[in-house]
C-alpha cells in the first residue's frame, strides 16, 4: 500500500511536470495571438524561450524519479523482512529460487502498473486544472494528442521500470535466505 | 595363491557390504550416519550435533525428545533436507542430502517430505484450499488436478466444509489440519512435525495426534515427530531421546513406561 502511495505521487509529479511544460510549450508555438499576448505581459514567454527552465524541468523529473525509486527500494525490503516466515515456510514446501523472485517481480509490477495509472490521472488533472487558469478554454486544444500519448506512455514505463528494478534487490535476497534462517525470525 | 584367496574374500565382503547397504536402504527411510555439525555464535562454536547415528524404518512413527539446545532441531533440519551435516552422512529415501545442489533439496522437501510446524504457518491471505494446493503447484501439477486433490484431502482431515475459509477464521486445531493436508499434498514419504500440539489445547492437540496416527496407519506415511507430549510418545512405535547433540537413548514404546507429564525409560 505504501509503495503504491510512493509511486503514485511520484509519477503525478512527473507527469505534472511533463504536461504543463508540454502545455506552456505549445501556448507559445500555436495559442491565439490573445493568449499569447497574456503570456508576454505575466512574463511566461521569455520564461518558456529560455534555456534555462529546459534545464529545470530536466532536474524535477530526474528528482521525481530518484524519490520514488529510494521509496519503492525501501518499501520492498520492508515487505521482505514482513514476510521472512512466509517466504520460509515456502522454501520448505519446495518452492524454487527463482519462483521466489518471479512471486516479489510479479507483484511488484501490479503494484507499480497500479500505482502508475493512478499517478498519471492525478498528474494529468492537475496540470489540466493549472492551464485552465492559465491559458483558459484553449487549453483543451493546445497539445496534440501524439504528444499526450508520448508524455502517458512515457511515464507508464518509469513507473513500472522503477517498481521492478526497485524490487530486484529484495526479490534476490528473500530467494537467497536459508529455510532455516527464515523460520527462525520471530516477526 | 594366498593373494588370490585374500582377493576373493575381499571381493565377497565388498559384495556383503553392498547386500547390506541395500537391506538397509530397503527398510530405513532415513539414516543419519555420525553426523556433525557445529555453529558459530560470532567466535564461539556450538556444537549443535556431535556424531549422531539416528535411523528411521520406514511406516515408523518416530517421537523425538529432548530439551532445547540438545540438538533436535539441528537433526531435524537435517531430515528435512533444509541443513547439511559437516561430517558424516544423512540419506533420506536413499539419497544422500550431502551431494544435493540447493534445486534438488528443493525438489527432495516437495516431493518427499511434509512439514508441519508448532505455528501451522499457513499464508494467512490464501483460503485453506489455495494453502493446500501451493505445494502440488511447486510441483508443477496442473491447476485442477491440484485443486481435486487438495479437496479430497481436505475432506481427509475433516475440513470438508471450510475448503474456502482462510485461516484467521479458523481454529488453532483447523489450522493444524489444514498444514497436515498441505503436507500430505504431494504424497511424502515422511511427515516431519515439530511439536505439533505446541500450541493446541489438550483436547486437540489429542485429535490432531490421533490424525497423523490415522495416516500413518492408512497410508503407511513414515511419521517423525519432535514432541514433548506425552499423549504422542504413547502412539509412538519408537522414541529418540536426545541430548547435547547425540541419542541418548532409542526405545520401543514396549520398552518404556509413560506416566503423566514424564517419559523415562525403564532401567
Amino acid at each position: 500500500m505504501l509503495v503504491t502511495c510512493g509511486i503514485v505521487l511520484a509519477l503525478a509529479f512527473l507527469t505534472y511536470v511533463l504536461y504543463s511544460d508540454a502545455l506552456l510549450r505549445y501556448a507559445v508555438e500555436r495559442g491565439s495571438p490573445a493568449l499569447r499576448e497574456v503570456l508576454r505581459e505575466s512574463g511566461m514567454l521569455s520564461i518558456a524561450e529560455s534555456a534555462d527552465s529546459r534545464i529545470q524541468t530536466r532536474w524535477m523529473v530526474g528528482l521525481a524519479l530518484l524519490i520514488s525509486f529510494v521509496g519503492i527500494l525501501n518499501a520492498m525490503v520492508m515487505s521482505v523482512t514482513e514476510r521472512f516466515r512466509e517466504i520460509g515456510t515456502m522454501k520448505c514446501l519446495g518452492a524454487l529460487d527463482s519462483l521466489i523472485i518471479k512471486l516479489y517481480l510479479i507483484e511488484s509490477m501490479f503494484q507499480g502498473l497500479g500505482g502508475t495509472l493512478i499517478g498519471i490521472l492525478f498528474g494529468l488533472a492537475l496540470g489540466l486544472f493549472e492551464g485552465l487558469g492559465i491559458y483558459g478554454s484553449e487549453t483543451f486544444g493546445l497539445v496534440p494528442l501524439l504528444v499526450l500519448i508520448k508524455i502517458v506512455t512515457t511515464c507508464l514505463l518509469a513507473g513500472v521500470l522503477l517498481s521492478v528494478g526497485g524490487a530486484l534487490y529484495p526479490a534476490w535476497v528473500a530467494a537467497r535466505m536459508q529455510p532455516v534462517d527464515a523460520m527462525r525470525q520471530e516477526v | 595363491m594366498s593373494d588370490v584367496l585374500e582377493e576373493e574374500s575381499s571381493a565377497k565382503q565388498e559384495e556383503e557390504e553392498r547386500l547390506q547397504r541395500e537391506l538397509l536402504f530397503a527398510t530405513h527411510i532415513v539414516r543419519a550416519i555420525d553426523v556433525s555439525k557445529t555453529y558459530y555464535l560470532g567466535a564461539e562454536p556450538v556444537h549443535a550435533l556431535r556424531g549422531i547415528n539416528f535411523s528411521v524404518r520406514r511406516g515408523e512413527y518416530v517421537a523425538i525428545m529432548g530439551p532445547s539446545g540438545s540438538g533436535k532441531t539441528t537433526l531435524f533440519n537435517m531430515i528435512g533436507g533444509l541443513d547439511k551435516p559437516e561430517t558424516g552422512r544423512v540419506f533420506i529415501d536413499e539419497v544422500d542430502i550431502a551431494a544435493l545442489d540447493s534445486i534438488e533439496l528443493a525438489w527432495l522437501r516437495c516431493h518427499k517430505i511434509g512439514y508441519i510446524f508448532q505455528t501451522f504457518n499457513l499464508l494467512r491471505v490464501a483460503t485453506a484450499l489455495d494453502n493446500v494446493m501451493m505445494p502440488m503447484l511447486f510441483a508443477g501439477m496442473q491447476h485442477s488436478d491440484a485443486q481435486d486433490k487438495a479437496v479430497a484431502l481436505l475432506e481427509r482431515v475433516g475440513l470438508g466444509k471450510r475448503i474456502l475459509h482462510k485461516p484467521v477464521e479458523m481454529s488453532g486445531g483447523q489450522q493444524q489440519r489444514v498444514a497436515i493436508a498441505r503436507a500430505l499434498a504431494n504424497s511424502p514419504s515422511i511427515l516431519l512435525a515439530d511439536e505439533p500440539t505446541g500450541n493446541l489445547d489438550a483436547t486437540t492437540g489429542l485429535q490432531i495426534i490421533e490424525l497423523m496416527k490415522e495416516l500413518n496407519e492408512s497410508e503407511g506415511v513414515t511419521v517423525i515427530c519432535a514432541t514433548h507430549d506425552h499423549k504422542m510418545l504413547d502412539l509412538s512405535d519408537r522414541i529418540a531421546w536426545i541430548r547435547d547433540g547425540r541419542v541418548e537413548r532409542f526405545k520401543k514404546r514396549s520398552e518404556i513406561t509413560i506416566t503423566e507429564g514424564r517419559a523415562d525409560a525403564r532401567e
